[in-house]
């Protein structure tokens, strides 16, 4: 394990003991295609504890979305092993899988993924009524989330009808919507322009510190490195580097 | 290791998971509506089929004893003209006692005992067995198996030297045909045919004795003059000729054959040119247009008619026994005649295959079913396609497989079933339409309301069936893949 004390100043109890929330065993992952093997993945082993926010970065094709997926319990290894809270994802039912989807991990996807034909209100609460959460209930923590992230008054609105930002953050809204303790944002501000970024950047940042919950960034934007404790690069399927943003700033620093 | 504290996923209610279905079809409202109108074309084809048949099956039911009055006259010509057809005799000695009045003449005729008669039954059923075969076989397959020969020819030239043996031979190379009965029986039936054709034979001889001596009695008369009087002297002679009429069956020929008299007289009016004129002048059109049903229609009207008997004595035409009441009834009933007429020609091939819709047309369905199936199939395969990023979507949210599965299917029998019901109302129009233009009156007491519901429900539940038994696979497909996967497909 390499894995560095992490800087707890953005964590919301800096007093609470550092858990482990999600560690990797020899992660690998194998892509056969006729005599062609692809590997993805030569064997991640990382440790991610609660609170943190990590932002994960490398050039496209190097294994970073693949590691996204392992880790979000969207796709399984060909070998090694994924715990999320000390749980083996391998181990669990279809049902248990959905359950781990629907409870534990919010997901934030570049391109938005909103349900085209539902409104703002209802795709933060499809979630909910997922995770058995009565309607009314459900409706009530929708419009705190939407207000959480300024788009109350947006409540009735489809997707189409919004911008990028507008959509981005209420796909953001979503993911918190059964309060999950991790959050994994692929490219959440790719598509966006640089002010939309920045809020959602801020709203990424507010969440982390006053909820504490886990964030995990893959991201080509280099605001992120402001906002996050460590930063982690991948390259060819393999960590590259692993290192806590002060120590990156003091290189930059030398770089300029 | 900690123990797993994950639980399995609650299952949303089918209210909600119906909710968002339909919330689903109403924003793809364009493409949902094209996939109903695959659903409403081929089931309004398939409804259409159906009631049709079932309109010309119950029409056929109901008139068919109507449309047997209709050839009486003609019947009763062919009988005192010639001996009855050897086809004939048999279908009589088949059907035996059925029709105890024929059944006794018949053996009278052919002076043969009850006893006797009884004993030809099975072999004059076999004969007609084969003759159904041989009569259903393609010319070319007769012409190898017997040669020119038809009908009962057929069993005259199985008696020839070597026919038999060449017959057997070339039926067991046509391993697509299966004779109705074994060899063995058709060969010992052969055996038997010529004391049958003798029997059948003795039958028409009589026949032919009695017509001729009736022939002689009529003189010159010609035999529809004399049917206007059966009911008097010309009656009796053709009950001593030992054919079986009764007295009612007498008083209805007598009135059947004026009033075709009578309408032979109208029809002929139409030559002459002086009531051509009068009809003409009257429709406004030139005389060369004037037609038999516009003469028809005119009579319908009792004005008309007592105009029109006017108009012939002006033209020097015999008017003798023509009232305006007759005719005015006479017209109504010719009406009614060329309904059923209609009805005769159109409910020819009625009855038989599924539903009783007759064997081509459940042919017909079923190919239908099949283009249906594969348009609907096609349509949900790509309305499932195109929605791989929202399936991946949704169980990254937490769906479970079967919450997937149940909204497409929702989906599914949504759409068939407003397909289902857009197409049994097209079609039932659609032939109901046209059947009403063809039979018209004849409908109204025949309309099978019953066998059309049924057809009905058939056709919506057939819609609903196909749309979710081809929205199955794909959906399935599609909710198994890992989310990731899903994404990437699109």
């Amino acid at each position: 394990m390499t894995a560095v004390a992490p800087h707890s100043q953005n964590d919301a109890s800096p007093d609470a003991p550092q858990r482990v929330i999600i560690r990797t065993v020899g992660m690998k992952k194998i892509y056969h295609r006729g005599e062609e093997t692809t590997y993805a993945l030569r064997g991640i082993s990382v440790e991610i504890f609660t609170g943190e926010f990590i932002v994960v970065m490398g050039p496209s094709g190097s294994g970073k979305s693949t590691f996204f997926n392992m880790i979000g319990a969207l796709d399984s290894p060909s070998e090694g092993r994924v715990f999320i809270d000390e749980v083996d994802v391998a181990q669990l039912t279809a049902e248990e899988l959905a359950f781990l989807r629907c409870r534990k991990i919010g997901y934030i996807f570049q391109s938005y993924n909103l349900i085209q034909y539902m409104t703002a209100l209802e795709n933060v609460t499809t979630p909910m009524a997922f995770g058995g959460v009565n309607p009314d209930e459900a409706r009530k923590r929708g419009m705190d989330l939407l207000e959480l992230v300024g788009l109350k008054d947006r409540w009735s609105h489809r997707p189409i009808e919004m911008s990028g930002g507008q959509q981005q953050r209420v796909a953001i809204a979503r993911s918190l919507a059964n309060q999950p303790s991790i959050l994994l944002c692929d490219e959440p501000t790719a598509n966006l322009d640089h002010q939309t970024g920045d809020e959602i950047l801020a709203i990424l940042q507010k969440l982390n510190k006053e909820r504490g919950v886990t964030t995990i960034c893959a991201t080509h934007d280099h605001r992120m490195m402001n906002i996050c404790d460590r930063l982690m690069w991948i390259r060819d399927g393999d960590i590259d580097r692993i290192a806590r943003r002060d120590e990156v700033e003091v290189e930059l620093g030398h770089i300029e | 290791m900690k123990k797993i504290d994950v639980q399995n996923q609650p299952v949303l209610p089918p209210r909600r998971v119906f909710q968002i279905a339909l919330t689903g079809v109403k924003y793809r409202l364009f493409r949902a509506t094209v996939t109903v109108a695959v659903i409403i074309v081929a089931m309004a084809f398939l409804m259409n089929i159906l009631t049709e048949s079932l309109i010309k099956r119950a029409v056929a039911d109901s008139v068919r004893e109507q449309i047997v009055d209709l050839h009486r006259v003609d019947r009763w010509i062919a009988r005192l003209s010639m001996p009855q057809p050897h086809e004939d005799l048999l279908a009589l000695l088949t059907n035996g006692e059925a029709e105890a009045e024929a059944w006794t003449e018949l053996a009278a005729r052919g002076g043969l005992a009850m006893k006797e008669l009884e004993a030809l039954q099975p072999q004059a059923r076999a004969a007609q067995d084969a003759l159904h075969f041989f009569a259903a076989l393609d010319y070319g397959r007769r012409r190898v198996l017997v040669g020119p020969a038809e009908s009962i020819q057929i069993f005259h030239r199985l008696q020839e030297a070597g026919a038999w043996e060449q017959f057997a031979a070339n039926l067991t190379d046509m391993k697509t045909l299966r004779f109705p009965t074994d060899m063995d029986s058709f060969q010992a039936f052969l055996g038997d045919w010529p004391a049958l054709y003798d029997a059948l034979e003795g039958v028409r001889e009589g026949q032919s004795a009695a017509l001729a001596a009736l022939r002689a009695q009529l003189g010159d008369t010609p035999l529809m003059g004399a049917l206007g009087q059966v009911d008097g002297a010309f009656g009796d002679q053709i009950r001593a000729a030992g054919f079986s009429l009764s007295a009612a069956e007498a008083d209805t020929l007598v009135s059947e054959v004026e009033r075709l008299e009578q309408t032979l007289r109208i029809e002929a009016t139409i030559n002459n040119p002086g009531v051509r004129q009068k009809v003409a002048a009257l429709r406004d059109v030139l005389p060369g247009d004037v037609t038999l049903s516009m003469i028809w229609d005119l009579l319908r009207d009792r004005d008309r008619a007592v105009w029109f008997i006017a108009a012939m004595q002006e033209n020097g035409l015999e008017t003798d026994r023509l009232t305006p009441e007759g005719l005015e009834a006479l017209a109504r009933q010719r009406a009614h005649t060329r309904l059923l007429q209609v009805a005769e020609q159109q409910t020819m091939g009625a009855g038989g295959g599924l539903m009783g819709i007759g064997a081509r047309m459940t042919w017909l369905a079923l190919v239908s079913m099949l283009v249906c199936a594969v348009g609907i199939a096609n349509a949900m395969l790509m309305s499932v396609t195109e929605r791989f990023r929202e399936i991946a979507t949704l169980k990254c949210l937490g769906a479970l497989d079967a919450f997937i599965m149940s909204l497409f299917l929702i989906e599914a029998c949504l759409l068939g079933l407003v397909g289902g019901l857009g197409g049994a109302l097209a079609g039932f129009v659609l032939a109901g339409g046209r059947m009403a233009l063809m039979f018209r009156g004849l409908l109204v007491q025949a309309f099978p309301w019953g066998d059309v519901a049924v057809a009905a429900g058939i056709s919506v539940m057939l819609g609903m069936v196909l749309a979710a038994v081809s929205a199955v696979y794909p959906s399935l497909r599609a909710a198994r893949l890992a989310p990731m996967e899903a994404m990437r497909i699109e």
